[in-house]
């Protein structure tokens, strides 16, 4: 009989699911992309360097690989469905294991990244773009959505 | 034997039914910006030589507010702006053409020149917008008519381009 509970408690030992092993990933957005100004017909830039205007978001998790891919807007939308091209270059995003915006590696934030989550299971993303109003662009406040998906990966 | 071909079975069971989660996650931000005032320009008055003499020249300085040119400018208030100007050599008239010369100009931010600065037209000027969003410039210039000049009336296009 005690053999047989032995036999239990080993099963329930082993099936113990994984998730309970490791940290929950979170995923915050700190700040967004703040062009501020824009001028018709002057395209507007935010580097993902710029501390006070580039997005920001906080990754927090199990260290292991993580893969990052963003919803990114095409346009800005403003006054009576007035729109604005929203353009994201080839570097205008940038993943930092130290969550410090002077140190990152540059991505495309139009491809999905494989990035790794350190010890401390912290990191950061930012991003940057550009705004390109037209010469008429129809003055008034713009917004737009940016979204960030990240993956734990097996 | 059968407890424990039971239990084991639910050991199997158990060991089975565990599922490897990818763990997935996001969060949004919000991208902002305000545009301002798209620039309106306004060829508001000619720049009027009257009557003019062969052989005689004659010149309308950029303050004069009858008769220099002047454009009107609108746009976002307090915003500077680059000013430039494409002059023509010569006023035509029926196939004959009069030189025009020595430009000059002023732009203020106000309606009466009041506090308005000089500037060459052909060096372009970066001037701001007032408070209201305005400005005006005033050009003037010198035509010089051939003693054997034709008469006629003759014309020719001024064009000032500006940017923010």
């Amino acid at each position: 009989m005690k053999r047989t509970w032995w036999i239990v408690i080993g099963a329930m030992l082993l099936g113990v699911p994984l998730l309970a092993q490791g940290k929950p990933l979170t995923v915050t957005g700190i700040r967004g992309v703040t062009f501020g100004a824009v001028l018709p017909g002057v395209p507007r830039v935010v580097l993902r360097t710029d501390p006070a205007n580039s997005g920001q978001f906080d990754l927090k998790g199990p260290k292991s690989n993580v893969l990052l891919s963003f919803v990114l807007p095409l346009t800005m939308t403003g006054p009576a469905g007035a729109q604005m091209r929203l353009i994201f270059g080839a570097s205008d995003a940038g993943y930092s294991l130290t969550q410090a915006i002077g140190s990152q590696v540059g991505f495309d934030p139009k491809q999905p990244f494989t990035a790794v989550l350190p010890n401390n299971g912290r990191a950061s993303v930012f991003v940057g773009a550009t705004a390109n109003p037209a010469t008429n662009q129809r003055a008034g406040a713009y917004t737009a959505t940016i979204i960030l998906n990240v993956t734990v990966l097996p | 034997m059968r407890s424990i071909t039971k239990l084991s079975l639910v050991a199997v069971l158990a060991l089975t039914g565990t599922a490897l989660q990818a763990q997935t996650n996001n969060a949004s931000i919000t991208a902002t910006a305000n545009v301002q005032t798209p620039i309106n320009v306004l060829g508001a008055q000619q720049l009027s030589f009257g009557n003019v003499f062969p052989g005689v020249n004659k010149t309308v300085v950029a303050m004069d507010l009858a008769n220099a040119g002047r454009f009107d400018i609108s746009g976002q208030a307090s915003t500077p702006v680059t000013l430039s100007f494409t002059l023509p050599a010569t006023l035509g008239s029926s196939g004959n053409t009069m030189p025009i010369v020595s430009y000059a100009a002023v732009h203020a931010q106000n309606s009466t020149q009041t506090g308005g600065i000089g500037f060459a037209p052909a060096a372009g000027a970066s001037p701001s917008l007032n408070a209201s969003g305005q400005l005006w410039v005033w050009i003037g210039a010198q035509v010089q008519p051939a003693t054997n000049q034709a008469a006629g009336v003759y014309t020719g296009s001024i064009v000032m381009t500006v940017v923010y």
